[in-house]
């Protein structure tokens, strides 16, 4: 994937799939120690053992609806390509959890991308159901976005109504700039 | 034309070769896994300098006709094991992407 944040959409719709109602997903961007690392972890229905180990598979998936799953692997290989690390880690009934870091100033590591624009769009579909925690951290700076607390000052509205999700996009947008000082991705 | 015209017609090595009675249909060139996942189309070649598993899960689900990895690359064991198990042909050459792709077209692949 050409953006870091398509790995992220596809892992949350994962933790979706797994019938999660918590996500948390911490991006971490440490450039003096040329390190950006990615913690996904959700509460969702959680992996067996005995698939855990051959979960970066390709050949092995839980879907029916064709037998390759590439997700996890591909996200292993973007990991590796720049002399990253992949772990994943899952307890049945608890949860799963999986960490990615990268090199941060490897030519091969993709760019972060649109993350304001994944983030939002997951709750636009899915923010009724799935609350998702998002911090982000930017060297010495970071912020965090939780739906539960957007969620408490809503009354009646739902969270996937346009101008709440404008709204969350917004705030994501001017907070991720914040952190960076004005820096581009 | 199949995919053993082509190792024939193009010099070719074969690395596995479980279905080389495939019929070919156009080539896609690129090395990112998941824009070929979307891209490539069922029947085609696909050129490229990746040789590792997920490579065989790709040409798997999206039903090329073989991969041909350029630059005298080398294949992962797992992916050759992989490609065998599954019916996927891997093919190897010494080329580049561009200078064998343009000999595929003056040969109307």
């Amino acid at each position: 994937m050409r953006e870091l944040s398509l790995h992220i959409l596809d892992i949350i719709e994962n933790s979706r799939r797994a019938e999660a109602d918590l996500i948390k997903i911490k991006i971490e961007e440490k450039k003096d120690s040329n390190l950006l690392r990615i913690v996904i972890e959700d509460n969702g229905n959680g992996i067996a053992p005995e698939k855990i180990e051959k979960i970066t598979d390709p050949f092995i998936t839980s879907r029916t609806t064709r037998n390759v799953g590439l997700g996890l692997s591909l996200f292993k290989s973007a990991a590796e390509s720049c002399a990253g690390d992949f772990n994943i880690e899952s307890e049945i009934n608890e949860g799963t959890l999986v960490i990615a870091e990268f090199k941060y100033d490897h030519i091969d590591r993709a760019p972060l991308g649109d993350i304001t624009t994944t983030i939002s769009n997951f709750i636009a579909a899915s923010g009724d159901q799935v609350d998702l925690v998002y911090q982000h951290c930017y060297n010495e700076n970071s912020f965090k976005f939780d739906s539960r607390e957007i969620k408490a000052e809503l009354e009646d509205l739902s969270i996937q109504s346009r101008q709440i999700i404008a709204w969350i996009r917004e705030y994501i947008g001017e907070n991720l700039a914040e952190i960076r000082g004005g820096e581009a991705f | 034309m199949t995919v053993k015209e082509l190792v024939d017609q193009f010099d070719l090595e074969v690395i596995a070769g479980p279905d080389l009675q495939k019929e070919i249909d156009g080539a896609y060139i690129g090395d990112l896994l998941s824009n070929v996942m979307a891209r490539a189309e069922k029947g085609n070649l696909w050129l490229t300098v990746q040789g590792h598993q997920n490579v065989v899960a790709v040409a798997l689900l999206v039903e090329l006709s073989a991969v041909i990895l350029v630059e005298d690359f080398d294949y992962e064991e797992n992916a050759i094991q992989k490609a065998c198990q599954k019916g996927v042909n891997l093919l190897k050459t010494g080329k580049k992407s561009y200078d064998l792709a343009c000999s595929f077209y003056e040969s109307n692949i």
